[in-house]
Order: structure tokens, then C-alpha cells, then sequence
């Protein structure tokens, strides 16, 4: 999908937002904490004012392009995001079976339609390297993984 | 010399080689993990050592040092994603050509590299540690600064077309670092009242999220795999003497980048990352055709890994003499030294000289294990990477970066985070604002605040504070350098608005063309 868009505009923008962002909390801090994040701040701004004049006068890309399904984009980012709310509620281990199923599914289709013989078939493949790297992580390096409500 | 004989006796033991060899199959396994890094690696097998003898102890914990970095390489390679932070300018030729068919040509070169860096990198130690440790002594508050604005020059050459959105990017990173706990003032910063971001930005984190989540996020729209499903492992590129002529043959930029490693890695604080970032830039900027560089270049992957290995045992100089650690997996090393009763300085080389040598050659016994093991483990790896389908590689290597950034401080936001940077990391990358500037400035902050607020500091007394930041002459010398840097990438661009640089282009593709004809 080609997007008209000149970025140089765009970047400066995206610069003065992250800089008003941080600007506006600095007011309460100590001269040591704040001397050397404002002079960068100071910096960010003027780069940013000379991107969005640049983008005026002499604009480079003026288009964007976001390369295969922007609609598979989307769902895998809220996919991600819906993994990481899980793993608080329900637990590494169970969100982690359900969210690499339901992505294996989801990617695989643009392959055509997965019958659910085929996704039986990952099953081995899907929990033994699930239960490996759980294992690895709980048992071997002791990290104290979430187990949420369910376990 | 007895002292290096009898430690070199210690050393050829079947127990030490089998340490050496072990440390550095588990190193490379970790290192290669998304989000494991070296430090980690090394925080993680350290109660295995408690029950060691020291010099047992060091030498396996050394040789998992060098085979982490080297095994950030790998993913670095095959997945665009830098198993440790070390390994970012390895993504930037090693993907490419693997995404060329050219990948184990790539994991060969960086082999070689790293072996040749990790040699290079004790015989440095062994012979200039003092005279070296002397100068990297002489770098104060000022000093510091000027060296990550130094670093920060990189980011207008590292940033890909734009030098004022390089520079944004660098300043974001450098905004990023703020956050959490001044390291002057001690105050909380940016925590917008919400107390776990007390702690900051992790680097891991941002590198995981900028790295790893807009690649996937690009596989999974463009519904392929990160690399060609066949084909790459001509028979032509397994030749591992064609490679290696191609790299020793022209040994020009093994040489300087393992010089500029060593140099580096004395400065405290100065890790891997900025090792291999400031050894590719300059691998490019002296190339015959830095245009070949980003697009499959193996003298970019051979700079990168071998200035990366240089630092392992390079980063030791301010250590074992100073006690300062020269990167962050330095300052579990200087654990286990103190624990066994051995305290950094002039005595490490006297009294408990055979140890402290037998400790250094056993980092460069690990740096040759890294031939064997590295070229089977690079295979195994390159196979189980390219057979798995992408439907299976997005959510096993999301699985692998979610756990990796919560084991690396058990902390949810983390994750968090990283999701929230790697899904900007890839809109930003569509307007031309690259994750390796923002990277570059999240390491470097920490390092120029602390230069920056230290000198503005003592110079509260002056007329103009400011001017004690170039009062030195070293510091003036960085400053030079910070503005010859900034220069040097400028050019090009007056060039190619001039019409010069055409001409050049020009005349290169010209030649090249006829020695393709012959």
C-alpha cells in the first residue's frame, strides 16, 4: 500500500510531539537532572523546525510504502499486544499455547485455507518448543515466569 | 616469559580445553538467542563456577564471553535480529546477504572475524596493557563527552539517506536514555507518575523492540520468511578457502578494524556496540565502494565481528589493571576476581601472574575453539533457520524476545515496552527515522550526561562554563575529530548536489563493468 506522505514534514512533527512530550514534565526537576536532557531537547526542536522547513522547501520522500497486507500488519501488532495482556491474566505457558496457535493459523492462511488436520500435525513441533524454551527459562535459568489466574 | 610458559602449560590441560570448549558452545547458543546477551550469559553460569578453582572459574566464563558475542552474529545474520547489542553492524551486511543466498558465506567470514579479533584481542593484552591502560586513565568528564559525541557523528553516515533525521533519531535515543533515575542528580525523570519506569529504558529492550519487532512485523504483512527458502548453500560458498583469501587476502580492513576494537575497547564504558558500529563506519568510509556497503558487503560483517572480538579481551586492559570494567559482561569478571581474592592492579601481574596469564591465553584458546564450533554450530543454526516456514519462525522468535526481555529484569513492562518501541521502531522506519541512531543515542546518552554534567559542573565557577568542555587538549583533540566526523558526512552530499559525486559514481561502475567483462 503507497501512502502520499511527505516525510520530512512528518519526521519533524513526530520530533516536536516527543519533545513537547517531555518538555512539559521538566519544569520540576533539579538543575543537575535537567541540564543535560534540555539541551538535547533544545537540539530535537531545532532539528525538527528545520525537517518541517525542509519539507516545504525541499521535500525528500513524499511517499510511503507499507510492503505486503496492512490489514495482516495490524492484526499481528494487536496480536502482540493481546499476547502481552495475557501473559499477566492467564499465565506464560497457557497464553503462549494459545497466542503461537492462533499466529501459526492466522500467517499460514496466506498459503491457502488450513484445515485443522494440518494445524494437529504442528502439534509436536508447537508444544516441544513451547515446553523447551519454558523449561530452559523456569527450570535452568530460574526466571520466575507469570503464571497468571489460571495455574 | 616463565610466567606466560607456565600458564601455558595450565592451560593444556583436558580439562581446561574441555572447559574452553563447553564455555564456548553454551556462550554461542546463548549469544545467539534474540535478547540473551553476553552480560547475561555470563550472570546466568556463574554460580557454576563457585565451586571452580579460579583460574577454572575464569577461563570458562572468558570462554563464554567470547562465544556470546560471537553468537550474536549469527542472528544477526539470519534474521536480522543482533543476538547481543555487540553484533548491530553485523545486521546491516550479514542480512543482506543472506537475503542475497549468500548467508553461510557471511557466518564463515564472521567466523574467521571474530577468531581473527579474539586473537588480536589477547595478544593486545598481553603486550600493551599498561602503556594503553595509562592513556585510557587520562580521559576525564570532558573527555567522555566528546568521545559519545564522537560516536554520535556515526549516526548521520549510520542513518540511511537523511543526515537531519539521523541526527533526530540520535537525539530521540539520547531523550530515551533520560528516563528513570538522573545518574548526577538522582532525581526520577519522565516517569510521568508511574513508578516501574524508575528504572529506565532498558538498552536490551529498545534493541529487542527496535530490532527484532519490525521485522517481524514486516514478515508477517509481506507473508514470507526472512530469508530465500533455498538455494543459498551453493557449493561454490562452502568453499571456506575462498573465503578466507577474501578476507586475509586484503587484510587492510581486518587490521584496522581490530586497531580501532583495541582502541575502543580501553575507553570505560565503551562497549561492543559502539566497537563495531565505529569499525564499520569507518570500514565503509575507507572502501573503494562504500555504495556496496548495507547491500551484501562481507568487509562490513568482517569489520563489525572482528572489532566486536577485539573488545573481549581488549575491554580487560582497564580491568585487570584498573579494576574499571571496560563493558558491562567485564564487571561479573571482576566478581569472580574478587571473590577468589584477587584484586585488580599491578599485583595481577606479578604475584598471581601465572593465573591472570593463564586467564588471558585461555580467551585466546577460546577465540580459536570458535573456528570448529562456530562453523558447525553456524550451519545447524543457518539449517533450522531457513527450514522452518515463516509461519512458524514470527511467533517462535516473538516467543524468544518476549522471554528474553522479561528474564532480563523479570519485569512485564519490559516487555511492554519493547512492543510499544519495535511497533514505532517500524512506522518510523517507513518516514526514513532508522532504529540503529536511536540505539546508538540510548547508549551514548548515559555517557555524554555524565561527561557533560560532571564538566559543566566543576566549571561552575568559570565566565563561560562551557569552554572547560574543550579546555584539555585531548579533549580538544576529540572535538576535532567530532567535527571532522560531522564534516565527513556532509560531504558526500555537497558532492552529489554539486554533480561531483555523479562523475565519481560514474567512473566507479565504469571500471567495475570492465573487470566483469575480464
Amino acid at each position: 500500500m503507497i501512502v502520499r506522505l511527505n516525510t520530512d514534514i512528518v519526521a519533524g512533527l513526530v520530533g516536536l510531539a516527543f519533545a513537547a512530550a517531555l518538555w512539559l514534565p521538566r519544569a520540576d526537576m533539579g538543575r543537575l537532572s535537567i541540564i543535560f536532557p534540555r539541551a538535547v531537547l533544545v537540539i530535537l526542536v531545532l532539528l525538527s523546525l528545520i525537517l518541517v522547513l525542509k519539507g516545504f522547501i525541499r521535500p525528500g520522500e513524499r511517499r510511503i510504502e507499507i510492503t505486503g497486507s496492512p490489514r495482516r500488519l495490524l492484526v499481528v501488532i494487536i496480536g502482540f499486544f493481546a499476547w502481552w495482556m495475557a501473559i499477566d491474566a492467564i499465565g506464560f505457558l497457557v497464553s503462549t499455547v494459545i497466542a503461537f496457535y492462533a499466529l501459526t493459523w492466522y500467517l499460514a492462511r496466506v498459503e491457502g485455507v488450513v484445515r485443522w488436520q494440518r494445524l494437529a500435525r504442528w502439534t509436536p513441533a508447537i508444544l516441544l518448543l513451547i515446553g523447551t524454551f519454558y523449561l530452559t527459562f523456569k527450570e535452568v535459568l530460574n526466571v520466575r515466569l507469570p503464571t497468571g489466574l489460571l495455574m | 616469559m616463565d610466567m606466560l610458559l607456565q600458564a601455558l602449560s595450565s592451560l593444556l590441560t583436558i580439562e581446561s580445553i574441555l572447559t574452553v570448549l563447553v564455555g564456548v558452545s553454551l556462550g554461542l547458543f546463548i549469544g545467539s538467542l534474540p535478547g540473551l546477551t553476553a552480560t547475561m550469559a555470563l550472570a546466568v553460569l556463574l554460580p557454576f563456577t563457585f565451586s571452580m578453582e579460579a583460574l577454572q572459574g575464569l577461563i570458562a566464563l572468558g570462554a563464554v564471553y567470547m562465544g556470546s558475542i560471537y553468537g550474536g552474529a549469527f542472528t544477526a545474520i539470519l534474521i536480522n535480529t543482533p543476538g547481543t547489542p555487540s553484533s548491530i553492524a553485523t545486521t546491516f551486511d550479514g542480512y543482506p546477504m543472506a537475503r542475497q543466498g549468500r548467508a553461510y558465506e557471511a557466518l564463515a567470514g564472521a567466523t574467521m572475524a571474530s577468531v581473527a579479533g579474539g586473537v588480536v584481542g589477547v595478544i593486545f593484552l598481553l603486550i600493551l596493557a599498561p602503556p594503553l591502560a595509562r592513556l585510557a586513565v587520562a580521559f576525564g568528564p570532558a573527555e567522555m563527552f566528546w568521545v559519545a559525541m564522537l560516536g554520535l557523528t556515526l549516526v548521520a553516515s549510520l542513518s540511511s539517506g537523511s543526515l537531519l533525521k539521523g541526527l533526530l533519531a540520535g537525539c530521540i535515543g539520547m531523550m530515551l536514555s533520560t528516563i528513570g533515575v538522573s545518574p548526577i542528580g538522582g532525581e526520577t525523570r519522565f516517569t510521568f507518575g508511574f513508578p516501574p519506569l524508575q528504572g529506565g529504558v532498558e538498552l536490551i529492550v529498545a534493541l529487542i523492540g527496535l530490532f527484532v519487532i519490525p521485522e517481524l512485523l514486516t514478515m508477517a504483512a509481506e507473508g514470507r520468511g526472512a530469508l530465500p527458502s533455498g538455494g543459498e548453500m551453493r557449493k561454490r560458498e562452502l568453499s571456506i578457502g575462498r573465503i578466507a583469501r577474501q578476507i586475509f587476502g586484503k587484510p587492510v580492513n581486518l587490521i584496522r578494524s581490530c586497531l580501532i576494537g583495541q582502541l575502543v575497547a580501553i575507553i570505560p564504558g565503551a562497549g561492543g556496540n559502539v566497537t563495531s558500529l565505529v569499525a564499520y563506519n569507518e570500514a565503509r568510509r575507507f572502501s573503494k565502494d562504500p555504495s556496496s556497503f548495507g547491500k551484501g558487503n562481507l568487509e562490513g560483517v568482517v569489520a563489525s565481528e572482528s572489532s566486536n572480538n577485539v573488545m573481549v579481551a581488549g575491554s580487560m586492559v582497564p580491568l585487570l589493571t584498573l579494576g574499571i570494567p571496560g563493558a558491562p559482561p567485564d564487571a561479573i569478571i571482576l566478581g569472580v576476581l574478587l571473590m577468589h581474592g584477587l584484586r585488580p592492579g599491578i599485583d595481577l601481574f606479578t604475584e598471581t601472574g601465572v593465573l591472570t596469564n593463564g586467564f588471558i591465553l585461555s580467551m585466546g584458546l577460546a577465540a580459536l575453539m570458535l573456528l570448529p564450533v562456530g562453523l558447525i554450530g553456524g550451519r545447524l543454526i543457518h539449517r533450522v533457520v531457513i527450514r522452518t516456514p515463516y509461519y512458524f519462525l514470527v511467533p517462535s522468535i516473538a516467543m524468544v524476545t518476549i522471554l528474553g526481555t522479561f528474564a532480563l529484569r523479570n519485569s512485564f513492562l519490559d516487555v511492554g515496552i519493547m512492543l510499544a518501541l519495535g511497533t514505532a521502531g517500524y512506522f518510523l522506519r517507513l518516514i526514513g527515522i532508522h532504529a540503529a541512531p536511536i540505539v546508538l543515542g540510548l547508549i551514548l546518552g548515559g555517557i555524554a550526561e555524565q561527561g557533560y554534567v560532571q564538566t559543566m559542573l566543576a566549571a561552575v565557577a568559570d565566565p563561560v562554563p562551557w569552554l572547560r568542555l574543550v579546555e584539555n587538549p585531548l579533549s580538544k583533540v576529540l572535538a576535532g575529530l567530532v567535527l571532522v566526523g560531522a564534516a565527513s558526512a556532509l560531504i558526500p552530499i555537497w558532492l552529489e548536489r554539486s554533480g561531483r559525486l555523479a562523475k565519481v559514481t560514474d567512473t566507479t561502475e565504469a571500471n567495475r563493468n570492465r573487470e566483469g567483462e575480464v
